[in-house]
């Protein structure tokens, strides 16, 4: 013999006087705005601004594809924009090379000043005596 | 108890408070509703540590989606949808997480009150056979499927009718029908041993 669906019913009804221990919902409404101020403070560090990212991506379902594609669209659009490719880059004017090249003048030979050219060590005109 | 679509909503000027920030505002919604929530995440879930945790995460999730919340169905349905869809969740990550099932309830859930039928306290004989009734149901409940187990807590529990189980669980009333037959169904197969014996 099976318990009737009504029975089963009338048993399950038992079950709607279920209820927490008395003082339950001031505790928990302390906890739930203890926990909000803490979400709140939490909200704009990097970490927050990050999970609130990806649980508004996780919420958005099969459409989450597609903002998922127009921001890669958008991402590569800005990318093939902003960066400059090489032939935009603007090239300097040619500037010949100058082959021609100027000698720096010769600085004195410092041994001509340590030579003796005093008229004793000097022969006669155009001769000279080592 | 629950609003019919073309109703005006009850909730309206609380839920319109709350939005702009009267935190008080929001406190008398989780009072109003927080037995019932309390009475479908337990039946649920059969674990009081889950359902403080989860009916925290149902009004913060609730609070923060408030902006979001057009009133195209009642405060009430919208927020047995939030609360459904997160025990469901919570479900699905508990069993896979360590393969823990409703089939290790909480050890608590044994000396519920709620299980306790006043109206047979004076009676002690009449009294235990209910408590054993209700255990086994208990066991039955647990043995059912996540959505069977829903409709039944919806329906059976927490006396919702047809029309709103199908507006929050979004499915078509027919489909609440025929998961709540089905249901009704196991729950007296699973009985029926223990059903013969007693009478």
């Amino acid at each position: 013999m099976k318990p009737s669906v009504e029975q089963i019913g009338n048993l399950l009804a038992l079950k709607r006087e279920e209820r927490p221990e008395e003082g339950y919902w001031q505790d928990f409404l302390c906890e739930f705005h203890q926990r909000q101020r803490e979400a709140a403070v939490k909200r704009w560090t990097p970490a927050g601004v990050w999970q609130r990212t990806t649980a508004w991506f996780g919420e958005l379902g099969s459409t989450k594809w597609l903002y998922g594609a127009g921001l890669g669209y958008a991402t590569i659009m800005a990318a093939f924009l902003l960066i400059p490719r090489p032939a935009d880059v603007e090239q300097a004017p040619v500037v010949p090379v100058k082959h021609q090249v100027v000698p720096a003048p010769a600085p004195p030979v410092e041994q001509l000043d340590e030579l003796d050219l005093g008229p004793t060590t000097q022969g006669s005109v155009g001769e000279q005596v080592f | 108890m629950f609003s019919q679509p073309q109703q005006p909503d009850p909730d309206r000027e609380l839920v319109a408070r709350a939005r702009e920030g009267d935190t008080r505002a929001f406190d008398a919604l989780i009072l109003k509703y927080g037995d019932k929530l309390y009475g479908l995440v337990y039946n649920m879930t059969s674990h009081k540590e889950d359902t403080h945790d989860l009916l925290q995460e149902i009004f913060a999730r609730a609070y923060q989606s408030l902006g979001k919340f057009r009133g195209q169905s009642t405060f009430y349905t919208w927020i047995y949808q939030i609360a459904v869809n997160l025990t469901l969740n919570f479900l699905k990550k508990r069993k896979r997480r360590s393969g823990i099932s409703l089939q290790d309830p909480d050890s608590s859930v044994k000396d519920d009150p709620a299980l306790v039928d006043t109206g047979h306290a004076s009676n002690p004989e009449q009294q235990s056979h209910l408590n054993q009734l209700q255990l086994k149901l208990n066991e039955a409940m647990r043995k059912l499927s996540d959505s069977h187990r829903t409709v039944v807590t919806l329906f059976d529990i927490q006396g919702m009718p047809h029309g709103e189980i199908a507006k929050v669980l979004k499915v078509s009333e027919g489909t609440v029908r025929s998961r709540l037959h089905y249901a009704h169904l196991q729950l007296q197969s699973f009985l029926q041993e223990w059903w013969d014996q007693r009478f």
